[in-house]
């Protein structure tokens, strides 16, 4: 990029680095940046902004294989020195904290108040929340708890210019101006750079539980769940799980031959609650011919938890997908999955119609075309969408790696281009039409 | 009288929806001049009624090029002004697109036009098992678009969240009359969150013109209970207790001794007159649990000194319980011949705070407060009482309005939990934000609606020709 970095007062709280390292590893980056705090991050963004290069936020790294890989050389603009909890009015289920704090950290501040924030990420011990925020990553937990745009109630983000701008507040319920919150939740670092989150929180409950059982076939995997969702319990979560990797999952057991997968359902509440949901989950199931259903409790449960939560993030996949369709077409979706890899491992979070799919066995050569001409259509038919997730296959075109926004796209590039008219914001990465970005 | 310069847009618009949906004569007109919020009237100039999307493109296509200001309106319940035309223009009416044109419950969604009154969609969904979540205490009135321009609230947001948290997608007609669809019944459409970013935009970004929403599983049971106290203050902190204790309420409202009296003349539900506060508060969810949390809740009111915890009896008591709180306001009817409901927002432990502020403010200005709010929010509605027939008590109502709002600022709050802000508020948006967030704001404004052309001089103190300074000495007293 050939321009150095100009002296200025950010130098004394921010660390600036030539090397690239492994922070940041998939962006094209000639340096990174650590501020310590919010004026800092200002100052590292005008300064940016000044000389017309490109930056790029980064919070833990573990998202960055989110979107394309830029093309354009720029600056790393690293959050992670700002992860303090600035005020836990604990008893107003509130809190503001520095967008940089680890998901982890964030646990480990509400739990004393034995309070959480139920949206999930991948890695939470590096992972930030405005990396969550900024990806609105999501884990099976959004069947009953929702997505972070649920809990996001105030923010404060610094533009490409370096100037800080805020919205929402710090109570629970307000309709002041623009939600800028919403807007800035999974636009990936392209309109503004988070640097203060104000989240409600939420009581963590009691007790949790997970009720699995086999598939038989996929037929009756649509019926069994459509009765969950209509079931007189409440579940938090529904995952549908098949394939390699879910086939010998130590807290699973072995697959009986011949079952297509299985179905996961996690319930949570007090321990009466809890009990009273694994009996009656269990009676549903046998009326509709599940013989047996698993009760999972205790260590067996947060491990596969934590598979669970992992599954979308994991690193070494050499390809991972991400379908929306509509719940009650999950899955048709599946079947059309594994006509383009049988050895695919995928997840569901089945109640919200979301599909995971990690590719094992695929031609590299030939993916892009699968996406564009069996995937995409067959979401696009339920009026669904599909995206990769990440990928270490070279030559993705925007088109096959988030397909087109439709009508909505002119909408969206004209937000961008009022937010950040030189495109310098994660440029390259994100949905927009390449004449947008 | 319409202003010639829009006779043709007036002649034009007939011939593009029919005779039969376009109003043009002044009598016609007064009904549109405001919304809940009586103290600035004005006329639109043109009422259309459009009967499809189509329709509402073609009445903006029109009014661009006749550079006409338009804005849409519901059924006008709206309190803060969002409905009133300010500088005259086309009303976009949306009465008759009312139909509910989806519901699927295997997928948990509706479609519904934006003119579906929000009862409607609940009434069109007994007997499956399943709601629509938003429950504002005008919906027997108020329309789903309208909802979603507020982003309404009502009292079971306490634990289901808002009209946001259960909007899927929306189709709208922007300000330069392109038809755009954002969000949809699948859940994580790619790209930015437009959906999110339009509910709430009270009409100022665009034009709604079909819903989708989630809908809600009905809880398997509730349990209603009437708390009653000697107190504000115990009342208030038996609140923090609750949810101190990990309880989320389904609802959690509170009524004071003033409201208490015109509720009881109207409903006869038997509350007691002498009561300094009652809490209402819902727990619902599964039988298996509401039992223990209904007994926790009674000891928590009991420990911070209820006078008394009454559990509503059944079905029908629980009903006029709730008929009581949600028409509190056309009770108030009773005990004078105004009233300013106000609407504001601070963290729930500061509520003794306000509260006792809200008493100081009154006897300041000698306009009588009473108070009936969703408490478990944090959300308060200080109802002002006066005769808008005497502007010196207008002045002093607008004022102590203005002091309850800027404390709930200085309490960490908002000036804005549910009604919006619309011209109303726009004053206020200042003190809340900086200039930057204003500019930030902004920004969205511009990618949406560049002309300024679509619901002019509502929310952002820059936005439109009127300048903000015009609003507050500008009141116009059609009183």
């Amino acid at each position: 990029m050939g321009a150095t970095m100009t002296a200025n007062s950010t130098a004394a709280k921010s660390t600036a680095a030539k090397s690239t390292a492994a922070v940041g590893q998939p962006l094209p980056l000639a340096e990174t940046h650590t501020p310590a705090d919010q004026a800092a991050l200002s100052a590292v963004l005008a300064d940016v902004h000044t000389r017309g290069v490109a930056a790029y936020p980064i919070g833990g790294g573990t998202s960055l294989d989110y979107g394309l890989t830029p093309a354009t050389p720029g600056v790393g603009v690293i959050l992670t020195s700002l992860d303090r909890v600035i005020d836990y009015p604990a008893r107003d289920m509130t809190v503001t904290v520095e967008a940089g704090i680890t998901l982890d950290a964030l646990s480990k501040t509400l739990v004393a108040e034995r309070q959480w924030l139920p949206v999930e990420g991948p890695q939470p011990h590096v992972a930030t929340l405005g990396g969550l925020m900024a990806s609105a990553w999501s884990g099976p937990r959004r069947y009953g708890y929702g997505t972070m745009r649920d809990y996001v109630i105030g923010m404060t983000a610094v533009d490409i210019r370096g100037v800080p701008f805020k919205a929402g507040g710090r109570v629970v319920k307000n309709v002041a101006g623009y939600d800028l919150c919403k807007l800035l939740t999974g636009s990936l670092g392209t309109l503004g750079v988070i640097s203060q989150i104000t989240l409600k929180t939420r009581p963590v409950p009691e007790r949790t539980a997970l009720l699995s059982c086999e598939l038989p076939s996929w037929e009756l995997a649509e019926r069994l769940l459509a009765a969950v969702i209509d079931s007189r319990t409440t579940p938090v979560a529904v995952e549908l799980l098949t394939g390699p990797l879910w086939r010998e999952h130590p807290s699973l057991g072995m697959l009986t031959a011949g079952s297509m997968g299985r179905l996961v359902v996690a319930l949570e509440g007090t321990a009466p609650e809890v009990d009273w949901m694994l009996g009656q989950l269990a009676a549903e199931w046998r009326e509709l011919g599940v013989p047996t259903a698993h009760v999972i409790v205790g260590d067996a449960a947060t491990k596969l938890w934590e598979t669970l939560n992992e599954f979308a993030g994991f690193p070494d996949a050499p390809l991972v997908l991400k379908g929306s369709v509509p719940p009650s077409r999950v899955t048709e979706f599946i079947a059309t999955l594994q006509t383009v890899d049988p050895q695919a491992s995928i997840q569901a979070h089945a109640g919200n119609g979301i599909v995971i799919a990690r590719f094992e066995q695929f031609s590299p050569g030939d993916i892009s075309a699968a996406m564009l001409s069996r995937l995409r259509p067959a979401a696009q038919r339920s009026g669904g969408s599909v995206i990769v997730l990440s990928s270490n296959v070279e030559g993705w075109t925007r088109q096959a790696w988030w397909g087109g926004l439709g009508p909505a796209a002119p909408w969206m590039q004209k937000v961008k281009h009022e937010f950040d008219p030189g495109n310098l914001l994660n440029p390259g990465r994100f949905a927009y039409d390449s004449t947008g970005d | 009288m319409i202003s010639p310069a829009l006779l043709p847009v007036a002649n034009e618009l007939r011939r593009l929806l029919g005779d039969e949906n376009v109003l043009a004569a002044h009598s016609d007109l007064v009904v549109y001049e405001c919304d809940g919020f009586v103290i600035e009237k004005n006329c639109p100039d043109v009422v259309v009624f459009p009967r499809n999307t189509a329709d509402v493109a073609q009445v903006v296509r029109l009014c661009n090029e006749h550079d006409v200001p338009f804005l849409p309106r519901g059924a006008g319940t709206s309190l803060a002004g969002g409905c009133l035309p300010v500088g005259g223009g086309v009303m976009i009416v949306f009465t008759r697109m009312k139909q509910i044109l989806e519901i699927n419950l295997r997928d948990r969604y509706a479609i519904v036009q934006p003119g579906v009154v929000n009862v409607w969609l609940t009434n069109a969904l007994k007997g499956t098992g399943y709601h629509y979540a938003p429950d504002p205490s005008s919906q027997g009135a108020c329309t789903i678009g309208g909802n979603v321009a507020t982003n309404s609230g009502g009292p079971h947001t306490l634990k289901y969240g808002v009209t946001v948290n259960h909007t899927l997608g929306i189709e709208a007609v922007l300000a330069d009359g392109s038809i755009v669809q954002f969000g949809g019944p699948v859940e994580d459409a790619p790209g930015l969150d437009l959906t999110g970013a339009l509910v709430g935009s009270e009409g100022t970004l665009a034009i709604v013109t079909k819903i989708w929403v989630r809908l809600t599983k009905n809880p398997e049971g509730v349990r209603t209970l009437l708390g009653v106290f000697d107190s504000v203050e115990d009342a208030t902190n038996s609140i923090s207790e609750i949810i101190g204790a990990g309880i989320i309420p389904a609802a959690l409202e509170m009524m004071d001794q003033g409201i208490l009296a015109a509720v009881e003349a109207a409903f006869h539900f038997g509350f007691p007159l002498d009561a300094q506060a009652i809490l209402l508060i819902e727990v619902d969810g599964l039988e298996a649990g509401l039992d223990s949390q209904r007994d926790e809740i009674i000891e928590l009111c009991m420990k911070t000194g209820a006078r008394e915890v009454r559990q509503a009896r059944d079905a029908a008591e629980r009903l006029l319980l709730w008929k009581s709180r949600k028409q509190a306001f056309g009770a108030v009817g009773r005990l004078s011949p105004s009233y300013c409901t106000q609407d504001g927002v601070v963290p729930r432990t500061k509520l003794p705070h306000i509260l006792k502020r809200i008493t100081e403010i009154s006897a300041k200005y000698s306009i009588r407060i009473v108070n009936v709010f969703h408490a478990g929010d944090g959300n308060i509605h200080p109802i002002l009482l006066f005769d808008e027939r005497d502007a010196e008590q207008v002045s002093r109502v607008l004022k102590a309005s203005d002091e309850i709002l800027e404390e709930c600022i200085a309490s960490g709050g908002s000036v804005t939990g549910e009604h919006g802000i619309g011209v109303e508020k726009i004053s206020l948006m200042n003190k809340l934000f900086t200039p930057d967030d204003l500019a930030a704001m902004t920004r969205l404004r511009m990618a949406f609606n560049p002309t300024g052309r679509l619901s002019p001089a509502k929310m952002l103190p820059t936005a439109g020709a009127c300048g903000l300074e015009q609003v507050h000495p500008g009141r116009r007293a059609a009183m």
